[in-house]
C-alpha cells in the first residue's frame, strides 16, 4: 500500500511519524511505502511569531530541518505538488515526477491574502509571516504614542490571535511606560469582537479593563495608506497611527488551481476527515473546509484520528475512528498570564479566567511542539 | 421562642475537619512557598527547563525505539560482558599510564622484528585474530534473510 503525504507541516507531519510508529512492521517489510511531499526544507513553529513581533522570541528559534523530524521510513522530498489527478490516483511535482498512491493525504495549509484588501501591504504591520513579525517589531520598538489600530480579515489561521496581539499590545506599552500616551482599539468583522461567542464574553470585560476600544462589524474595505486612515464595508472610518492586521486566508493557491475546492478550502467529511467523493484522500488542518478553528491543534488531533484509520486500514481493512471536532487553544492574556479554551463540535469552550501557570503551560509547550510534531505527544 | 427550640432540638452537626491556627500556619507557608517558586521562576527559565525536558523525551523515545541498541543493552547486562567492559576500560588506562612512561617504539625493520618476538604482542594479535573472526561470522549471520524478524 502506497501511502502519500502532501504537505509536511504540522499536520503533515504529525500524520507521517504516526503513520511511521503505527505501520513500523509493515514499512520494515515492505508491505506498506510512506512518502511526503513537502515544499519546504524547513518546519517553522507558527505561533512563535507573535512573540517575535514582541521581541520575545528570535525568529531562528521557531525553525527545525524538516528531515530531522521524520522517521528514518518516510521517504522525504522537498517537490511541491503542482497536478492532483485523483481520479487516476496520481500527482505531478514542480520537478516533473509523478508520484502513485493508494492513499493520499493533503495538509498544505492556508495563506494570508492582504493583497485583495487595497492598501493593506504597504499600510499595515502584520506578524503572519516571519518577514511580517520582525518588521512589525522594529515599528513597536520606533513608537512613541499615538493610534494603533487592529483589523481583521476572515477566515484567517489561529482565531484567537486578534485578541492575544491586542493584550500584548497593551501589556508591550505598559512595560514601556506610554500606554498612557496609546489608544488602542480592535477591529472585528462581525456583532461581537470574537467569532467564538464565550471568547467574545470572555474578551469584552478584559478589554474594558484595559481601556481598549472596539468597533464591531467592521469588514475592511480599504486603507488609506496616505491619510493614514482605515474604511470599512460598513462606511465607518478610523484614523491610526500604526496599523496592525490579521488578513483574511485562503488555501493554498495549488488547491484552487486544481479545483479542489473554492478558495482552497477542501469539502472534507467532518468526522470521516475523507475529501468529498474520495474514501481514499483524507484531508486535514488548514486546508479543511470544516466548522472548526485554522489552528496546529486542530490539525493534530485531525492526524491522531486519520492515522489511526489509515493504519487500521491497512491492518484490518476498515477505519475505526472518527474526528469529534476538538480543539484545544492557549490564549495568551498578555505577557504574563494565559488561559485555554478547548471545544468540538458539540461543546462551546468554558473558558477560565487567566492566569501565570497556563502562561508558563504555553511556554512549555512552545517547546514541546516540536516532540508533537515527531509523534510523541 | 420557635426558633430556640428548633435549634435545641437539632442533632449536633458532623465535626467539620478542623482548620485550627496551626493549620492554618501551615497553609500560610505552603502559599508563601508557591509563591516564592513562582517569583523565582521566569519566562527564560520556564523554557529552559522545557526544551531540556523536549531534548531528553526525544532522545529516550530514539534510544527506546532503536531496536538494536535495546539488543545491545541486552547483551551488555550479561555478566561476562561486563566484566570485558571493566576490563576493557582498565586496559584503556593502564595503556595510557604504560605510552606515557615507555619510549617510542623504534622505526624500522629492526623494530618490527623485536615487537613481534614479544610474547605479548603475539597473544594481542591472536585476541584481535579471534576478534575478528566472531565479528565478521556474526555480521554473516545478521545479514542472513530470515534474521531481520526478531
Ligand atoms: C502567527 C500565528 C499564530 C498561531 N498560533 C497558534 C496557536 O497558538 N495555536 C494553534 O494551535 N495554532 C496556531 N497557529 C496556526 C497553526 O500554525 C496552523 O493552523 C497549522 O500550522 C496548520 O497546519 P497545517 O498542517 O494545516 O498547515 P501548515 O503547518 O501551514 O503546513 C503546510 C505545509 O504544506 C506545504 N505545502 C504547501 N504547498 C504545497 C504543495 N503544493 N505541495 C506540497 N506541500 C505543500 C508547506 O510547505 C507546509 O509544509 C498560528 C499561526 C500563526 C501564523
Amino acid at each position: 500500500m502506497r501511502i502519500l503525504v502532501v504537505g509536511g507541516g504540522t499536520g503533515g507531519t504529525i500524520i507521517a511519524n504516526n503513520l511511521a510508529r503505527r505501520l513500523s512492521a509493515e514499512l520494515r517489510t515492505g508491505k506498506v511505502s510512506l512518502t511526503m511531499l513537502s515544499a519546504s526544507d524547513r518546519h517553522m513553529y507558527q505561533p512563535g511569531l507573535l512573540y517575535v513581533a514582541f521581541g520575545q522570541m528570535m525568529p531562528d528559534t521557531l525553525y527545525r530541518d524538516q528531515a530531522s523530524l521524520l522517521e528514518a521510513s518516510i521517504e522525504f522530498h522537498v517537490d511541491p505538488v503542482k497536478h492532483f489527478m485523483l481520479d487516476e490516483r496520481r500527482v505531478k511535482t514542480q520537478s516533473d515526477r509523478v508520484f502513485d498512491y493508494d492513499i493520499l493525504v493533503i495538509a498544505t495549509g492556508s495563506r494570508m491574502v492582504p493583497e485583495e484588501i487595497p492598501g493593506l501591504v504597504e499600510g499595515s504591520e502584520t506578524f503572519y509571516s516571519e518577514a511580517g513579525a520582525i518588521k512589525m517589531y522594529k515599528a513597536l520598538r520606533n513608537f512613541k504614542g499615538g493610534r494603533v489600530a487592529i483589523v481583521v480579515g476572515v477566515p484567517h489561521k489561529c482565531p484567537i490571535a486578534p485578541v492575544e496581539v491586542t493584550f500584548s499590545l497593551h501589556d508591550y506599552f505598559k512595560t514601556r511606560g506610554i500606554r498612557d500616551k496609546v489608544e488602542i482599539k480592535y477591529h472585528y468583522p462581525i456583532n461581537r469582537i470574537h467569532s467564538i461567542e464565550n471568547v467574545a464574553k470572555w474578551a469584552k470585560p478584559e478589554f474594558d479593563r484595559m481601556g481598549v476600544a472596539y468597533e464591531t462589524l467592521f469588514n475592511l474595505k480599504e486603507v488609506d495608506v496616505q491619510n493614514k486612515v482605515i474604511h470599512s464595508e460598513e462606511d465607518t472610518e478610523y484614523a491610526y497611527d500604526l496599523l496592525i492586521s490579521i488578513p483574511a486566508h485562503r488555501g493554498m493557491a495549488v488547491i484552487e488551481e486544481n479545483r479542489l475546492g473554492q478558495a482552497g478550502w477542501i469539502p472534507t467529511d467532518r468526522h470521516q476527515l475523507t475529501m468529498e467523493g474520495y474514501d481514499n484522500v483524507y484531508v486535514l488542518g488548514d486546508t479543511t473546509n470544516l466548522p472548526v478553528s485554522k489552528t496546529g491543534s486542530a490539525a493534530h488531533f485531525e492526524a491522531e484520528v486519520i492515522a489511526d484509520n489509515i493504519a487500521s486500514i491497512v491492518k484490518i481493512g476498515t477505519p475505526v475512528r472518527e474526528y469529534d471536532g476538538k480543539v484545544y487553544c492557549f490564549i495568551e492574556a498578555g505577557h504574563d498570564q494565559a488561559t485555554y479554551a478547548m471545544f468540538n463540535y458539540l461543546n462551546p469552550p468554558d473558558l477560565k479566567p487567566a492566569n501565570k501557570s497556563m502562561h508558563w503551560f504555553k511556554m512549555s509547550y512552545n517547546q514541546m511542539y516540536w516532540s508533537s510534531v515527531r509523534g510523541l505527544l | 421562642m420557635t426558633s430556640q427550640i428548633e435549634v435545641s432540638d437539632r442533632p449536633a452537626p458532623p465535626s467539620e475537619p478542623g482548620v485550627g491556627p496551626a493549620e492554618l500556619a501551615r497553609l500560610s507557608e505552603l502559599a508563601t512557598l508557591v509563591t516564592a517558586a513562582q517569583d523565582a521562576m521566569s519566562d527564560d527559565i520556564v523554557t529552559r527547563l522545557s526544551a531540556a525536558l523536549n531534548e531528553g523525551m526525544i532522545l529516550l523515545d530514539r534510544l527506546t525505539r532503536n531496536q538494536a541498541l535495546m539488543r545491545l543493552l541486552h547483551t551488555l547486562e550479561r555478566a561476562e560482558c561486563q566484566n570485558l567492559l571493566e576490563a576493557l576500560a582498565e586496559a584503556l588506562a593502564a595503556t595510557s599510564r604504560d605510552l606515557a612512561k615507555g619510549r617510542a617504539a623504534d622505526g624500522g625493520l629492526g623494530g618490527w622484528v623485536r615487537l613481534l618476538r614479544d610474547p605479548d604482542t603475539c597473544e594481542t594479535l591472536r585476541l584481535v585474530s579471534v576478534l575478528g573472526s566472531h565479528l565478521s561470522r556474526n555480521l554473516q549471520a545478521s545479514r542472513a534473510p530470515d534474521s531481520s524478524s526478531s
